[in-house]
This record gives structure tokens, sequence and C-alpha cells, in this order.
């Protein structure tokens, strides 16, 4: 089994931790409790035949309060970075993040995904925009946690990358 | 006298100040006070002398001196209105230690509080040995009892990369880390918890300095446990060569500072709800004030000629495109496409026979048009609002030509307001282009020549290069709105339907 480290990263209330609960549990709580620190679980998953394990690393939203410690980054084998697509400033904590965990270990796949998908009628982060990223290389997928909508395509999309060869 | 060397008070000293909400005594069996140290005051208890009784005063000791257990716990006691405070009792051979912390505000504190005292009765159980130094001193084993009542588990790391286990581990290890219960001696904490795993980097820095100083806190983490999510912090040091790493149960302070940690980020949330709300409510409020304006500035022209309705929409949207480009922000950018329309307001005083003349006017009739910038000035005087104010400056600027050749004030250069020199360009452009009953339309190309010939002499010429750059989209504008509106109402309603439809965001 091969067993990845992977990062969830965003700015506060985003729903990373929606997010894990939806993929790992298939449940979801509407309401919003912001994590302190960082929350470990674990998902199994088949792809290709091969058995995965990941170990994600829920971290603590980044805002004024909170800075993700370099240290948690660590030993990443991957990142999923995560905004609100009803917050489009949260899009903008999304680069610093990758770039801080690209400072810590080095360029690994990571994926973008744009939450609450089911509140699509009030996105400021506009379509063009995440276009433009497509277009740059970014693997961006358009969640709902809340409807569990490309959740776990979104998980299964970094597995394939994780699981390819290094070139 | 303190029963102690001086070097270990003075690290005593340094370890519980570092916290002005903590204090601690050190009594004997009988009650006597040996040391003191802290922020006394602030427990709300008396300063005592050294060997005078506490008991008397201090009477929450009741029932717990002298001590039958090594360590007790009493939780937020509160002596009348003094503060709350939670309070460590230590057995020591002949002394007792008394730890106060104070849980009146800040509830980090609670964590920090520990390892102080932690640290404090290693401090002391190190004192106490050290006139009869023997290897049963770097033997941790016996020194760390007190740890299962404070739901911390205190492990050794060994040579090998596992870790030994100092006895005992309390229920809530027990059934968080099982393993921990089978055995003592070669646990791999690691291997349980990821988040140790990565710690360990950290801590193994810490112990191979061997420096007894130094102490390092992971931060908070969060492991699940039945079901339930449990908060865990690990703390490494380096402790009389032993290499020492806790894992500690943050429970009630993890749970507090969430809270706070959620109270301020639902703020933060909540302010942005109501400026979002409050941006909504101020473009609610433009709009009423837009579409009066511009109904009134219809009504009052309801006089002139056909082409007037989209001629006063027109010069809203050119003056804003020019505010635009000129850096304005958005409010100011979108105050003048409201006050441009409102640049002939004056008109409303001028004669029928002269306004609706066709040919062209005598001297003497357009001294009396010539009247129609201080008719409006005077209208929209003495208004404290900006909207108003900017609107005043056009009426009576909008004539004013760059030269001081103008009127109705011969003012010159920068002493015409700006909005009132952009609107004169904007002005003469739609005019030229626009066919009206008393002259055909100008193609936009000889417009542009003609009103270049004015440069520097009647307009600003650094707006009038700035309005030329923008040329396209000023033709896409004159010929968008172009459609002669008349003088009804009604259509004029349209106008400010389409202007509506023209604002982002609403």
């Amino acid at each position: 089994m091969s067993k990845f480290k992977v990062c969830m990263l965003g700015a506060f209330a985003v729903g990373k931790t929606s997010l894990v609960q939806r993929y790992v549990h298939s449940i979801f709580s509407e309401r919003y409790q912001t994590t302190l620190g960082v929350k470990i679980d674990k998902k199994n998953l088949q792809l290709d035949g091969r058995s995965i394990e990941f170990i994600l690393w829920d971290l603590a939203g980044e805002d004024d309060f909170i800075n993700v410690r370099s240290s948690y980054l660590r030993g990443s084998a991957g990142g999923v970075l995560v905004a609100d697509g009803t917050r489009a400033e949260t899009l903008d904590i999304v680069f610093e993040l990758r770039d801080k965990l690209y400072h810590e270990v080095g360029e690994v796949p990571v994926i973008l995904i744009v939450n609450k998908s089911d509140l699509s009628d009030n996105w400021t982060i506009d379509s063009q925009r995440l276009q433009a990223l497509r277009d740059a290389g970014w693997q961006v997928i358009e969640t709902s946690a809340r409807d569990s909508s490309n959740v776990d395509q979104a998980f299964e999309t970094l597995a394939g990358q994780l699981l390819q060869p290094v070139s | 006298m303190s029963a102690y060397p001086e070097t270990v008070v003075d690290k005593i000293l340094q370890v519980t100040l570092q916290s002005n909400k903590f204090a601690y005594l050190a009594i004997d069996e009988k009650g006597r006070l040996v040391s003191q140290g802290g922020e006394i005051a602030a427990t709300g208890l008396p300063q005592w002398e050294p060997g005078q009784s506490i008991l008397d005063e201090a009477l929450f000791l009741s029932g717990y001196v002298p001590m039958s257990r090594d360590y007790e716990f009493i939780a937020a006691f509160q002596a009348g209105n003094g503060p709350i405070v939670d309070i460590h009792l230590f057995r020591d051979q002949e002394q007792i230690w008394i730890i106060l912390v104070d849980k009146t505000s800040d509830m980090e504190w609670e964590s920090a509080a520990r390892q102080n005292a932690n640290e404090l009765r290693l401090l002391q159980q190190q004192t106490q040995r050290q006139p009869v130094a023997s290897d049963q001193d770097t033997d941790p084993h016996t020194q760390f009892d007190f740890f299962e009542s404070l739901n911390m588990m205190a492990l050794r790391a060994n040579d090998d990369g596992s870790f030994e286990r100092l006895e005992p581990v309390s229920d809530r290890f027990k059934r968080l880390y099982p393993e921990s219960a089978e055995s003592a001696r070669a646990l791999y904490p690691q291997q349980k918890f990821p988040f140790v795993e990565n710690f360990l980097v950290d801590a193994t820095e810490v112990w191979e300095a061997g420096d007894s100083e130094r102490r390092i806190r992971s931060g908070p983490w969060v492991e699940t446990d039945g079901g339930c999510e449990v908060a865990l912090e690990a703390i490494a040091l380096y402790w009389k060569g032993n290499r020492l790493l806790f894992l500690e149960v943050l429970d009630e302070s993890y749970r507090l500072n969430q809270s706070f940690l959620q109270m301020g980020r639902e703020g933060v949330l909540l302010n942005r709800v109501l400026e979002d709300e409050v941006r909504k409510q101020t473009r609610e409020i433009r709009a009423r004030e837009e579409e009066i304006a511009l109904r009134l500035v219809c009504a009052a022209d309801s006089r002139d000629d056909g082409e007037t309705g989209s001629h006063i929409r027109r010069l809203g949207l050119y003056s804003e495109l020019i505010a635009q480009h000129l850096g304005w922000n958005d409010a100011d950018a979108e105050e003048i496409r409201i006050a441009a329309p409102m640049h002939d307001i004056g008109k409303i005083g001028i004669p029928d026979h002269i306004l609706k003349k066709p040919g062209q006017l005598t001297e003497s009739e357009f001294e009396i048009m010539k009247l129609h910038p201080e008719i409006g000035g005077r209208i929209l005087s003495n208004s404290k609002t900006p909207l108003v104010q900017m609107a005043r400056d056009i009426c009576l600027g909008h004539h004013e030509k760059w030269d001081g050749s103008g009127y109705p004030h011969a003012l010159a250069g920068e002493k015409i307001p700006i909005s009132a020199r952009i609107v004169a360009i904007v002005d003469v452009f739609d005019a030229l282009i626009h066919k009206r009953v008393y002259k055909d339309e100008m193609p936009v190309d000889k417009a542009v020549a003609l009103m270049l010939e004015g440069r520097g002499s009647h307009f600003d010429p650094d707006l009038l290069d700035l309005f030329i750059r923008l040329k396209e989209q000023m033709t896409e504008i004159a010929f968008d709105y172009s459609n002669p509106i008349g003088d009804d109402l009604s259509k004029a309603a349209s106008i400010i339907d389409d202007i509506h439809l023209l604002r982002p965001g609403d």
C-alpha cells in the first residue's frame, strides 16, 4: 500500500474540514466549527488496482489569527488547496499557501478545490478566472461538501497525480 | 528563608514569573510560609512573612494540609469576589508547594501553567536530591506520578527509536493509545500518531542540543477516540540526560481556545456579511438618487429638443468613462455619471421663445441663454451633498474655457473644476456628432479634429488627450445610446432602466 501525507490548505471557513468529513466519513454538518491546530484523518482507496492510504492533515485555516506552521507541511506528498467560491479573497490565500508548501517540500502535486458549488449563485470567483487557472496548468475542481458533488473525484484526481511516476 | 539554594529559587522565579497570572507558595506541614513568588496580589491572597502560618487566612487549604496524598487539585476556586484560580498542591517531603493559576481570563494559561507546574516539580525534586546525589536522581520513573492526574503521558526516548513509558498511564491514554497500557518499554507513539512522527524532527533537535532550558511544544492536534475528538499536544524537553516526550490531553483549554478563535472568525465573517449588506444598501440608495435626478432633469429639459433625453444619458456615461481612466474611485466615478446630466438644468429659467428657437440666437438672446449656468448653479447651491456640489460645479463651469474666455466667470485652467472640464469636452463632442433640428451630425473623426483645434484654448489639453485615447469607447457609447427620446417622461424611465442595467453588482 502506498501512503501519502496530504495537507488540506486554505483560508478559514472554506470547508477543508467539511471536505475531509464528507470524503472520509460521508457526513456533513451545517454547523461551522473552526479547526485549531491539526486534525488528522485517514482514508484508504483503490485506484487503478493500487491501494492507497491518504493521511489527511486538515490544517487550521490561515488568517490574521493563525498562520500555518511550516513544520506541519514537512513530509507532504501532495496538497489540497481549498478556496470558497463565495469569497474571492480566499483564492489569493491559496496562492500564498501553495508557495509555502512548495518552499517546504518542493513542487509536489496539488489540486485546487473551489468549494461550495451548491451556492454557485453567490460565487464571487468567476468562471473566467478559474478557466485562466486551468489554462495555466492548475487542476481546478469545483466541489460541494454539502451535497458531495465532485468530492471523491477531487481526491481521486490527486491520487492519480501522486501515483504518476516522477519524470 | 528559602529552603532551596539561591540558583534554584531564581529558576523557580524565572519559570513562574513567565506569567503575571501565576503564583506559588511553599509551606511546611504546619502551614508556615517558607517561600512565595509570582503575582500573589493577583490571586487575591495577602502577602505573608516567611515563618508565618497562612492556614487561618488561606481557607481553601482546609482539609488539604497536612496532605495525605502527593498531589491535590482544587479546580476553579474563588474566594469572595476574588479571581477564580486553579490550585495545585504537591507534597514534597517536608514541604507543600501550592501553585495558583488565575483562570478568570485567557484560558490559554491553563496549559502553560501546567507546564510551569511540572517544571517546578522537576526543579523542586532536583533540589531535594542534590545533597544526596545518586544514580537514582537521574531516573525519571519516580518523578512523574502526578502526570496521570494531569492527563499527561511521560515518555523517555530510547536510542533505538522506541520510547519507554514512565508510569503510570491514565485511563484516558489507555483508551486513546491502548498499546501504552500493554507495554511500557517499547512504545512507538510516532507510529500510532503521524503528528508525533512529524514532531519528532523538532524534538530531536531539542534533545540533541542537550539544553535543559529549552523545550518545544507541538501546538495542538486532534485525534479521534471512539467517535469523539480528543485534542492533544506534544512537548519535548531534555532533562538530566533523558530525552523526554510528554503527550498531553488538552480538553478544556483546547475547547476554550477554539471558542475564542471561532468567535474571532465568526466576527470576521459577520463583518463581511454586514459590509456586503451596506454595499447593497448604498447601491440602492445611489440608484434612487440617480433615478430622482434623471427624472427631474428629464422634466426640466422636456421643453428642449427631442435629443435631450439620450444626450444627458450619454453625457453621464462619457464622463464616468473619463473619470475611471483618471483613476477616480468607483464612488466618485459614479457620482459624475449622475451629476453630469444636470449640467443644463439652469435652462429651466430660459424663456421658451429663446430655448426653442430653431434658428440662430440674436446677441441679446444669447446673453440670456448664457445665464443658464448661473441659474443652474443657484438651483444647486448650498448643498452639503457631494453629488449636488459636483453637479453645481458642472452647471457653473461647463461653459468655461481653459484659456479663460468662457462664461459665466471667465475662469481659466485648473480654476475650472475638473468635473466641469470633463463635461465641457463630452458635451461638445456629443453635440457635434448628433443631429439637431438646426444642424446635421458630424462624423466622429471630423468632430475630434475640430475639437483638437480647441486644445489648450477651449479644452483642458490633458483631458482632451485622454478623451481622444478613449475615442473608440466614446463612439460606442454614442451609438449604443443614440435613440431620440423626446420629452416623454415614460421614456425617461426607460433611460433609467437602461442605466440600472449598466451598473454592475446589483
